[in-house]
């Protein structure tokens, strides 16, 4: 049992680090999100260069026979400075459902672009009545000679925009909550019957709302057994959340250090703010939650990469975790740094406003403590 | 990074796993007798009974993960009990800053277990604020022996201690952290009185001990006069980790879920119940993560010798858990938990647990309050300064 990362991923936290440091400050991100990407183009070149895209993916398939812990590195840096480029969403979401279901024509197909980073992913589970259930899926695909025509609405997509191919769960067979039936189709984002409505999100990210009208795909685009998604579907969930709470774990000791310096350098009363107990008892609490968070996200990962099925437990742990306490530490930032915490002109609200999403995503606090009592 | 036991470990664990069950209590056997047999056992595998001291000392040695699978199968096991104050605080001290004669005639009967030590630190006006202590120790003219006068407060099993190791004042000229000495004398003798506190559970483990002209050799000094607060804080910080409990704290858990489920409610139990069930669960979950960072904690300890800033956070953490579980096995004995006496009424766990709750009260007040522990952490990790209003 150890908690030291390899040299090679040293040297990818330190690389990581440096690209968030000299590029991420708050205005090139400010101006980065209003653009018609919504994310640099050329920092996702680089990304596919530095080959940061690859490493999650088999060797066999172009990539670097990463795991989770590798994701947690670079996810825990981007984290510090919100990086925008769809990482996330392409590569841990849309490039992990190919990894865990595609035949290898399918990986052979799309993944060398996605890790040369000429094609991006997208991946639509959520609809309008699902909240946060995984398994609840009304949008249809309906067999029809050898291809399926599918139909339905798609909520909350992350990336869509500016993807090639969109990975939809929609039901083949069951009922509206049953974990069987639900099968996996890669669509491409220009197919005919696929409309899409593209907002921005509170974080200064995009997503879509996407409507399928008898949109038709062959059953060579089906990712996994046809009925069988759900697997596939809970497993880059579990590790959606594994990545988000290692971009949160990085957000939160960005807004505890930077509350703890903005309180040494605020004079009110006469006297340094970090001089008043109160609130010096305020900062431990939220370094604390950011450590405990730190240590399950820790566990959590370490779990998933011995035995999945049996992390299940500990994720919704996490990812419970994670969402209480990154409001905490969020709401506390804020409100340590009295006025100026409520404007768009510090950062610690914009990390404020990740953290939200982040709590908003694969299941709040609450979904997840609920879910782990069951076990 | 990764989770897994190499297979000298998953060997350790078996090899402490049979040692336990070879050790068992038989049935009808003498309490005492079992006991002084099993730390005899444990001292020949080679330092098992005292885990924790150095292989310098005798004790075993281990890595920091073998100390984590020890202590959670001792949270499992029925081992014999052990008092801290000898073998965990005093100990520590003397192989740190006790003299070698003082080594010899010391840890010899707090490793046999034969003599029990109570630890003089706490007064009526020195709690949070330990370097306050007023007892005082008088060195007579010739040199040879201190007199003690004063009183210490909240002594925790004085009145069954045969010795005590005790901060006294020898110097109050300048700042009050200097001039304190650190002492060890018995507790049976002419000029000690003990007066029991009975806390909120009913019982007695705390005490007031009064010194009236106490002679205590000089030889019986740690180090040097007026040195004593740095020894005690030295142990302090090594108090730090072994009061988090973590492994107990599980085993204790697991415990107060089987009482709920004992609860009727409606057709089910009290696990069915959502409210309860969503406590519990928040619990646990703080309890995992406070497992993986005494984890982190040890493995910085192992790779750079020193704690790391999370080690701070586990005696915060682990005793605001340990009362938490308290807190909810008062919940889960509902109508009955004010139940009091010697009768067994309603639901047996429901008198120790209320009992048990009242008394989980002091985990965040002794060995520095919360509150004090929050001071250090702001001070020592974050880096904030200390106010300067008083």
């Amino acid at each position: 049992m150890n908690f030291e990362l390899s040299e090679e991923q040293k040297m990818i936290q330190q690389s990581v680090e440096r690209f968030v440091q000299d590029n991420y400050d708050l205005n090139t991100r400010i101006s980065l999100s209003a653009n018609d990407f919504g994310y640099s183009s050329d920092f996702w070149k680089s990304m596919a260069e530095l080959g940061w895209l690859g490493l999650p993916f088999d060797e066999s398939d172009g990539g670097f026979g990463g795991n989770q812990i590798d994701v947690l590195v670079i996810m825990e840096q981007f984290g510090k400075g919100l990086v925008l480029e769809p990482f996330l969403a392409s590569v841990v979401m849309g490039g992990g459902a190919l990894k865990k279901g595609a035949s290898e024509s399918l990986k052979n197909e799309i993944l060398p672009g996605l890790i040369e980073g000429t094609k991006q992913l997208s991946f639509a589970y959520a609809e309008q009545q699902s909240r946060f259930d995984l398994e609840d899926v009304i949008t249809s695909a309906r067999k029809e000679g050898d291809g399926f025509i599918l139909n339905g609405q798609k909520s909350m997509v992350q990336n869509a925009e500016t993807a090639d191919h969109i990975i939809v769960a929609a039901r083949t067979s069951g009922g509206q909550i049953d974990e069987d039936g639900i099968t996996l189709f890669l669509i491409d984002t220009n197919s005919e019957g696929l409309s899409m409505d593209n907002f921005p999100t509170v974080d200064g990210l995009r997503a879509s709302e996407i409507i399928l009208e008898n949109v038709s795909v062959s059953e060579d685009r089906v990712i996994g057994n046809i009925d069988e998604g759900f697997e596939i579907l809970q497993s880059v969930a579990n590790d959606a959340i594994l990545a988000l709470s290692a971009e949160a774990v990085g957000a939160m000791e960005v807004l505890y250090k930077d509350t703890v310096e903005y309180t040494q350098q605020r004079e009110q009363f006469d006297h340094p703010m970090s001089e008043f107990q109160v609130l010096q008892h305020r900062m431990v609490d939220m370094f604390m939650e950011y450590e405990q968070c730190k240590s399950m996200l820790y566990r959590a990962t370490m779990e998933s990469v011995q035995d999945p099925k049996a992390a299940q437990r500990t994720i919704h742990g996490l990812k419970h975790l994670i969402g209480k306490s990154g409001l905490f530490v969020g709401e506390n930032a804020v409100q340590l740094h009295g006025g100026m915490g409520v404007t768009e002109e510090l950062r610690v609200g914009h990390f404020f406003k990740r953290l939200l999403v982040i709590d908003s995503m694969f299941g709040n606090a609450d979904h997840h403590l609920q879910k782990f009592t069951t076990y | 990074m990764d989770i897994e036991l190499s297979s000298e470990d998953l060997a350790f664990t078996k090899e402490v796993r049979a040692f336990f069950e070879e050790n068992e209590m038989a049935k009808g056997e003498d309490y005492f007798v079992w006991r002084n047999n099993w730390f005899a056992k444990a001292k020949e595998k080679g330092g098992w009974d005292v885990p924790k001291w150095p292989a310098k000392f005798g004790g075993p040695g281990w890595t920091p993960t073998q100390h984590y699978i020890w202590e959670q199968e001792t949270a499992k096991a029925n081992i014999p009990f052990d008092i801290p104050f000898g073998l965990g605080m005093l100990a520590p001290i003397l192989m740190g800053y006790g003299n070698e004669e003082q080594q010899e005639r010391f840890l010899p009967a707090i490793r046999e277990r034969t003599v029990n030590w109570c630890q003089g630190y706490s007064e009526s006006g020195a709690g949070s604020d330990l370097a306050n202590l007023k007892t005082k120790a008088v060195l007579s003219e010739d040199g040879t022996y201190y007199t003690v006068n004063g009183s210490k407060m909240w002594t925790t099993l004085a009145h069954v201690a045969d010795w005590i190791f005790c901060l006294t004042r020898t110097d109050d000229s300048g700042i009050k952290q200097k001039g304190i000495t650190f002492l060890l004398f018995p507790m049976k003798q002419e000029g000690i009185e003990v007066k029991p506190i009975i806390t909120l559970g009913g019982s007695h483990t705390v005490n007031t001990v009064h010194f009236t002209d106490v002679k205590v050799p000089v030889e019986n000094r740690i180090g040097e006069e007026g040195k004593g607060w740095t020894y005690a804080k030295g142990l302090l910080e090594h108090e730090r980790t072994g009061l988090a409990g973590l492994s107990k704290s599980l085993f204790e858990l697991e415990k107060l879920k089987d009482q709920a489920r004992t609860v009727t409610r409606g057709n089910g139990n009290l696990m069915d119940d959502s409210g309860y069930k969503a406590k519990i669960a928040e619990l646990e979950i703080d309890l995992m993560a406070t497992e993986y960072t005494e984890l982190r904690s040890l493995a910085s300890a192992a790779a750079g010798g020193k704690l790391g800033p999370e080690s701070s956070i586990l005696k915060l953490k682990g005793t605001e858990i340990k009362q938490r579980i308290q807190k909810l096995t008062v919940e889960a004995s509902g109508i009955y938990s004010p139940a009091w006496g010697d009768k067994n009424i309603g639901l047996p766990f429901a008198k120790g647990g209320t009992a048990g709750y009242l008394n989980s009260r002091y985990f965040t007040i002794y060995g520095g309050a919360s509150e004090v522990q929050k001071d250090v952490v702001a001070k020592k990790v974050l880096g904030l300064t200390k106010g300067s209003s008083k």
